[in-house]
């Protein structure tokens, strides 16, 4: 794609190199600023990751060790039956199935849904294609906490309150993905579109073919942004599951917090839980993530 | 290039969108009315799904409702302790983050870590963290001196407790976009005040901060919308109630009440359309201010 | 196949792009459609390819009316202008993608694609992707797609423009020979006169939306119908002599008497300027402003007041300063009358 891109892009013009005019004390005052930032983002970095630690830390002790004072860093067994007394006190199995159901489920679905919707208004002429884009832009606007008391409502008349289809059916689809790869979708050229239509493609097979493979990153952007938001949804799952069988991961970890008592290796035995799939993730996948969350942002 | 919009495109496209305008239209775009209208229901059957009568009382009932006050008074607390914090740090961060090579994404990565992490577990770790005799927090304070704080149970640190949380928590997100910002200003800015003599202080104060200063704006409007709308971090950090003594009782919290535990769907949706105008002022500034300053 | 078009017109909002055309493009031929940008030259592309359709008018392939159908069904074949390759294909998988979408077994497919790139002379490049190739060999790539399942008609629209100068010439001569091997009909886009001179059969000239002349290159070059296509075609620009204020020549050049009592300017092209001993001889008398040599290539620039001539091929080059008188044949010269038509070619001074 790039080689066809190429020709609009500026002149990118190399900065010019100064030598600096100033002595030595600019020298040193520019390793001083560089060593004043290592030391103050080192300082933050550890704040960031002891809730992490600590986390992970108190789930390998002993119920001794995790409330002796001075702290405990480290444990001096790893007591990793911790975990395994987690998934007898509650069913976090059960928990972590419906979480990777729902979300595989609601992520496959939204997927399917945007990407369809996205090429529409991307490489479609239709009448009224602005007005309705801006309409669903607008409903962005709206917090999603103004539409939890309407879609209960709605989801109580079907009949489905505290089933699986409650927690995906409203997120099958939304308007962010839909834009953010609209907006992917455009800058394929339209070149490609006519030329795979001449090839005898249908616009269907194109867009699976051509459109889909060609906007990979912002498509596995747009998954994994849905899959972290799918996986740790808390309230809307809460306000439509009464049976302890249906919970995902965030609504089961919190009810464990009565269960687990003062017990608080389970307790952050599970929260481990609940969290580790998604740094998995995110680690190998941060590219993207950053990506959209930048992207994202930047259009508002 | 050449196709004009006609009935067959038309009808073709619609095909192509029907799947997703089914479900935004009926959990996106109905709710918004049907919101509006029930916050007008001032006698409503739910199980029989009859309104009997309309008016305002809805309205009247939570204008009058102490508890609401307290919601939109804590709720302000909250984003004002919040936004600020974390509008200094984020971008005294990024800007370290932009001026070092090595290790700088690594710092990068560590800083958004929370991001993804489910806002329940991060939350209950949290309350680990901030318990009032065994908790790390309290541990550090005391090799300063301080005496134990009961950040989960006493009324006057538990906003608190969630400030220092949600700084925490949204810090990195927020070095991601001032990073964006950073990364948009040219290269030849900076060579040509350096060409001007303008030493790194200068170069900082006359390009750095009036050339970032849309994504600072744009920051803070979106860490105010998002600060209005905190539910999760209470319900999991106080074990499922708005803070001792109601002192994290925020204006979601505050709905999900009136709605879950009492079934007050009209004040419900009344409270809800109140919290809607609050962030569509912010959502309109924020609009305005786009279509002035910044040119894409 | 033999391409019809019957009245096709083409309008965008209140603009006809194109005016009731109406033209045959013989099987086998390779022809062109010349004409400056706007004047609707790749409408009548997207027209043929189906991927536009006319607002008025009929298209036929061979005797099978086509003017509905889409892209797909027409199953021509097309090069791009930027050659729109699939960037994340291989070059043997974007030639084989047209005989996918054709569901042809995969064996067939590979065969085929490996003959076409052998073809188009890109065989050692198939498991690349584009990016990996110059603008050339892309090209090359391009008309190995265009041709994979055997189209019946190509279609190039401005292929060569986004090539640097000495490839143009190359890949022209490629897309001659490669036309000429598969005797597939051809129709060529570009707004590069000597292009279309050198490469095609027959040359369509469009402007305004409508054929101003549809031609061998050679009679396109030799009788042009009007002045637009006089001066549309040679480098340098056709040198026209404006006969309204200038009675004595147009006396002497007996214009009634020839048939030409109408004609308001006359053109000759600079290679056929001749320099004559007087100026009762001389259409056009002047003083040399400029002797221009490039390489084998002498331009002589005269000028008379505001006016000027151009000539290529005196025999005896002047100095600058020098005032000359010039004429030429009878057969090389043609006069326009005041709707700029060509009223008759040859006629003697």
């Amino acid at each position: 794609m790039e080689e066809l891109r190429e020709t609009d892009q500026p002149i990118k013009l190399k900065p010019l190199t100064v030598k600096k005019s100033a002595g030595l004390s600019s020298v040193k005052s520019e390793w001083l600023l560089k060593g004043l930032a290592y030391g103050l983002l080192t300082i933050g970095a550890v704040s960031m990751l002891i809730p992490f630690i600590w986390m992970v830390s108190t789930s390998l002790k002993t119920p001794a060790e995790a409330v002796a004072m001075p702290p405990v860093w480290w444990p001096s067994v790893l007591r990793f039956e911790n975990y395994a007394r987690a998934f007898e006190v509650a069913p976090f199995g059960r928990y972590f199935l419906n979480s990777v159901f729902i979300t595989t489920v609601s992520t496959l679905g939204e997927l399917f849904t945007t990407i369809l919707a996205a090429f529409a208004f991307s490489k479609m002429k239709f009448y009224g294609k602005n007005i309705l884009f801006t309409v669903l832009i607008a409903t962005m606007m709206v917090p999603s906490e103004l539409l939890i008391i309407p879609n209960y409502l709605t989801l109580s008349r079907f009949g489905l309150i505290n089933t699986y289809s409650a927690m995906i059916v409203p997120y099958l689809a939304s308007v962010f993905s839909v834009f953010m790869l609209k907006q992917n979708f455009e800058s394929v050229p339209n070149e490609l579109y006519y030329a795979a239509k001449v090839d005898g493609s249908s616009d269907f097979n194109f867009l699976w073919t051509i459109m889909v493979p060609l906007s990979k990153s912002a498509i596995v952007a747009v998954t994994i942004l849905k899959i972290i938001g799918s996986w740790n949804a808390f309230m809307w799952p809460l306000i439509v599951t009464n049976d302890r069988m249906l919970r995902p991961l965030p609504v089961g970890l919190q009810a464990f917090t009565t269960e687990a008592g003062t017990h608080f290796e389970l307790l952050m035995a599970a929260s481990t839980i609940v969290v580790a799939p998604m740094i998995v993730i995110y680690l190998f996948l941060q590219r993207y993530i950053i990506m959209g969350v930048s992207k994202a942002g930047i259009k508002g | 290039m050449t196709e004009k919009a006609t009935l067959k495109s038309t009808f073709k496209a619609l095909i192509y969108m029907a799947p997703m305008l089914t479900i935004i239209m009926t959990f996106n775009i109905y709710p918004i009315f049907r919101s509006f209208m029930m916050s007008f229901y001032t006698d409503y059957n739910f199980f029989q799904n009859t309104v009997n009568s309309y008016g305002l009382d809805n309205f009247i009932t939570i204008f009058n409702d102490a508890q609401f006050w307290l919601a939109i008074r804590n709720t302000f607390i909250f984003v004002l302790g919040v936004v600020p914090t974390s509008i200094v740090l984020s971008l005294g961060i990024a800007l370290m983050l932009n001026k070092i090579k090595f290790l700088s994404s690594f710092f990068r990565s560590i800083f958004f870590l929370p991001f993804v992490t489910s806002t329940v577990a991060i939350s209950i770790v949290w309350s680990w963290i901030y318990h009032g005799r065994f908790g790390l927090m309290n541990y550090f304070l005391g090799q300063f001196g301080i005496d134990p704080v009961a950040f989960i149970t006493d009324p006057d640190y538990a906003m608190l407790a969630l400030v220092i949380m949600s700084v925490w928590r949204g810090l990195g997100f927020n070095i991601i976009l001032f990073l964006v910002g950073l990364n948009n200003i040219d290269e030849n800015y900076y060579s040509a005040a350096k060409i001007d003599g303008a030493r790194e202080m200068g170069r900082f104060f006359n390009i750095t901060v009036p050339l970032l200063g849309p994504t600072t704006f744009l920051v803070s409007v979106m860490g105010v919308i998002n600060s209005f709308k905190v539910f999760d971090e209470v319900y999991a950090l106080f074990q499922s109630r708005p803070g001792p003594a109601r002192s994290a009782l925020t204006v979601v919290y505050y709905i999900f009440q009136k709605f879950y535990e009492e079934n007050q769907f009209g004040i419900a949706a009344a409270a809800g359309i109140v919290l809607f105008l609050i962030i569509l002022v912010f959502t309109l500034i924020q609009m305005a201010f786009n279509k002035r300053f910044v040119h894409y | 196949m033999k391409v019809t078009f019957d009245e096709v017109t083409m309008t965008y909002g209140d603009r006809d792009v194109l005016d009731k055309i109406s033209f045959d493009i013989p099987e086998g031929k390779l022809v062109s459609i010349l004409g400056p940008s706007g004047c609707g030259k790749s409408t009548t592309l997207m027209l043929i390819s189906g991927l536009a359709f006319p607002t008025e008018g009929d298209i036929y392939f061979g005797n099978e009316k086509v003017t509905k159908a889409d892209a797909v069904k027409r199953k021509v074949g097309m090069v791009f202008q930027n050659y729109a390759l699939y960037p994340h294909l291989t070059v043997l998988e974007n030639i084989m993608f047209p005989l996918k979408m054709e569901k042809r077994p995969k064996k067939e497919r590979m065969q085929r694609a490996k003959e076409l790139a052998e073809l188009v002379q890109i065989g050692d490049h198939i498991d690349k992707k584009p990016k990996q190739l110059s603008g050339g060999q892309q090209q090359r790539v391009a008309i190995a797609r265009a041709l994979a399942k055997e189209p019946s008609i190509l279609l190039m629209d401005e292929p060569l423009s986004n090539l640097d100068a000495r490839l143009r010439i190359e890949m022209r001569e490629e897309i001659r020979r490669i036309q000429q091997e598969t005797g597939v009909t051809t129709v060529f886009v570009t707004h590069d006169q000597e292009e279309a001179l050198s490469i095609s059969d027959e040359v369509m000239v469009l402007n305004g939306g409508s054929i101003q002349q549809y031609s061998d290159p050679i009679t396109l070059y030799k009788r042009p119908v009007n002045k637009f296509v006089a001066e549309f075609l040679g480098t340098p620009v056709i040198n026209t002599i404006d006969l309204r204020a200038d009675s004595l020549l147009r006396d002497r050049l007996k214009l009634s008497q020839n048939g030409h009592s109408s004609a308001t300017a006359l053109g000759v092209r600079a290679e056929d300027i001749r320099q004559v001993h007087t100026a009762d001889q001389a259409l056009f008398t002047g003083t040399v402003s400029h002797v221009a040599r490039i390489g084998k290539d002498t331009t002589v620039h005269v000028i008379d007041g505001d006016k000027e001539c151009v000539a290529t091929d005196l025999d005896i080059v002047p100095e600058e300063g020098e005032t000359i008188h010039l004429s030429a044949h009878p057969d090389t010269v043609h006069y326009f009358d005041g709707e700029g038509q060509v009223i008759r070619v040859g006629a003697a001074v």
